[in-house]
């Protein structure tokens, strides 16, 4: 039971990896407020680079989180 | 019933289980048309129906669901234009079938008990299709001038082969993020959803005991609040997902339809 | 676990799963029939043997939609909106030369005003000045008569005035012979009364 236990913490651990995607999805959408309040003609047309940025920094917290997955249940 | 895994499991459909064959080089093949292949079939009808009605007695002043359709034709014309300028127009019929079909799978995984594109196989098939075509148009349009892409001529020539090789692993890593971020995103809200959903079973099964029991109720009710904020959240990453898979899509074709002359 | 060292471990509360043990003595059915297919890993979606059908199946879905949305959708959405397009800016342009019509009408509208505007001031100011005149000659005119009647009434005054005057001297010198005979007893002549009078005024 040790060897599944390990995989349990192992799991956990490997998740902990979507903090980072937390906090870089929320930097990006943090500039992207503190830009548009400052620039609100220009905000309308950064939406699309808004998302992608985001979409880019959450795919790295995905990754983790499949990772966590796999090793949870591989 | 609580294994909030147990709903990616793919069953081929009563009837038309065809059996295995052992194919070379792909390996043991399942030929079956599965709940998997339901959940795409159902998504591509829809796609095709709504289109259908929302083109077929299209006006220049539209109705309601022509209004629907031409926001996302609309969406994604003005996407393809804007990321790959005006070549824009020739690629969006891919750009609009990935979108549409991606954003209907998601849609449907909402409403039925099975997501296609939360099946791994799908999400690569989208992934690796959008990584051909760029693969192909690249090389199409610019020959051998394609390898260009990895040679980065604003670098120091020093940097350069270092640059370049980074470069063309991210490269090659495209499909693979394209195809776990959809992945991933509608594996994890659905997981969260049948886990939070599981509590409430299982905490009102405690709660129903009575006694000490009782205590149960506020957590399940508490659970019941998350699973109505994750399904909100879920339509809107069903779409965001979609819509991000687009954008990449238009992005990455962008690279080699304007190699060279970066705009 | 040991039992089936594939098969995902039944996510149940632990009351149910102690249960299961309990009654049952292994993991549950589903569960059991579950690992039948993973062969892979724990996770459904790596059952290889089920990759090719959905790709192979899909690609031909996606190819389908690809000929719809290229031959059909996107010709007919395009054409509309285009249409649209046009029908916009024509009634655009038609909303405009309207509009530069109007305001040339408005213009042309706003010159005659200000035209009969002059226009009536002018006449006015003719008549005005014309009533001026008229008022100025009558006013003339009156003030002349009535200087005339000044003059002859202040001619009768200066007459009466001189008649009045010859008259006190008379009276004077009548009255002065009356107090010089009272007083000396013979009467002056009327000549020298005269003679004195004038003296003494």
């Amino acid at each position: 039971m040790e060897a599944e236990a390990a995989k349990f913490i192992g799991a956990g651990i490997a998740t902990i990896g979507m903090v980072g995607s937390a906090l870089a999805v929320g930097n990006i959408f943090g500039q992207f407020l503190a830009g548009a309040l400052r620039n609100p003609a220009a905000a309308a047309s950064q939406v699309g680079n808004l998302f992608v940025g985001a979409a880019l920094a959450e795919a790295l917290g995905i990754l983790a989180f499949v990772l966590g997955i796999l090793i949870w249940l591989g | 019933m609580a294994d909030p895994i147990h709903q990616f499991q793919i069953t081929p459909l009563p009837g038309l289980d065809f059996g295995e064959v052992t194919l070379p080089v792909i390996g043991t093949v399942h030929l079956a048309f599965t709940n998997s292949h339901l959940a795409m079939t159902l998504a591509f009808v829809l796609v095709i129906a709504f289109l259908q009605v929302s083109t077929s007695r299209a006006q220049v002043v539209p109705g309601r669901l022509q209004a629907a359709g031409e926001t996302m034709f609309g969406m994604i014309d003005n996407l393809a234009q804007s990321i790959i300028g005006h070549d824009g127009r020739k690629y969006f019929p891919f750009v609009f079938t990935l979108f549409m079909l991606v954003l209907m799978m998601n849609l449907l995984g909402m409403f039925l008990t099975f997501t296609a594109t939360s099946q791994l196989a799908v999400t690569a098939t989208f992934g690796v299709l959008t990584f051909a075509l760029v693969v192909i148009i690249g090389i199409a349009k610019n020959g051998l001038g394609f390898f260009g892409l990895f040679w980065p001529t604003s670098a120091p020539l020093l940097l350069r082969p270092v640059v370049g090789l980074i470069e063309f692993f991210s490269f090659l890593l495209r499909p693979v993020t394209l195809a776990l971020r959809l992945f991933g995103n509608m594996l994890g809200g659905h997981v969260a959803l049948k886990i939070f959903a599981g509590f409430i079973v299982s905490l009102m099964g405690v709660a129903l005991a009575g006694g000490v029991g009782l205590f149960a109720l506020p957590v399940a009710a508490l659970s019941l609040g998350m699973v109505i904020a994750l399904t909100a959240l879920e339509f809107l990453v069903a779409f965001l997902q979609a819509f991000v898979f687009a954008v990449l899509a238009c992005i990455y074709l962008n690279d080699v339809v304007n190699l060279g002359h970066g705009h | 676990m040991a039992a089936t060292p594939s098969a995902p471990p039944p996510v149940l509360p632990v009351e149910q799963a102690v249960e299961y043990a309990a009654e049952t003595g292994h993991v549950p059915a589903n569960a059991a029939a579950a690992a039948a297919e993973h062969d892979a890993g724990g996770l459904p979606q790596f059952e290889f043997q089920h990759w090719a059908g959905q790709a192979v199946y899909l690609l031909i879905l996606f190819a389908i939609l690809y000929v719809l949305v290229a031959k059909v959708f996107a010709p007919r959405l395009r054409r509309v909106i285009d249409e649209r397009a046009e029908t916009v800016s024509s009634a655009v342009a038609t909303a405009r030369s309207v509009q530069t019509e109007a305001a040339a009408q408005a213009e042309a509208a706003k010159a005659d005003l200000e035209k009969a505007r002059a226009d009536a001031r002018a006449t006015a100011a003719a008549a005005k000045a014309r009533v001026t005149a008229e008022i100025q000659a009558r006013q003339a005119e009156e003030e002349a008569a009535v200087a005339a009647r000044v003059g002859e009434a202040e001619k009768a005054i200066a007459a009466t005035r001189d008649g009045a005057m010859v008259h006190a001297a008379a009276i004077a010198s009548d009255t002065t012979r009356a107090i010089v005979e009272r007083l000396t007893g013979k009467a002056p002549t009327a000549a020298e009364a005269d003679a004195a009078v004038k003296g003494a005024a």
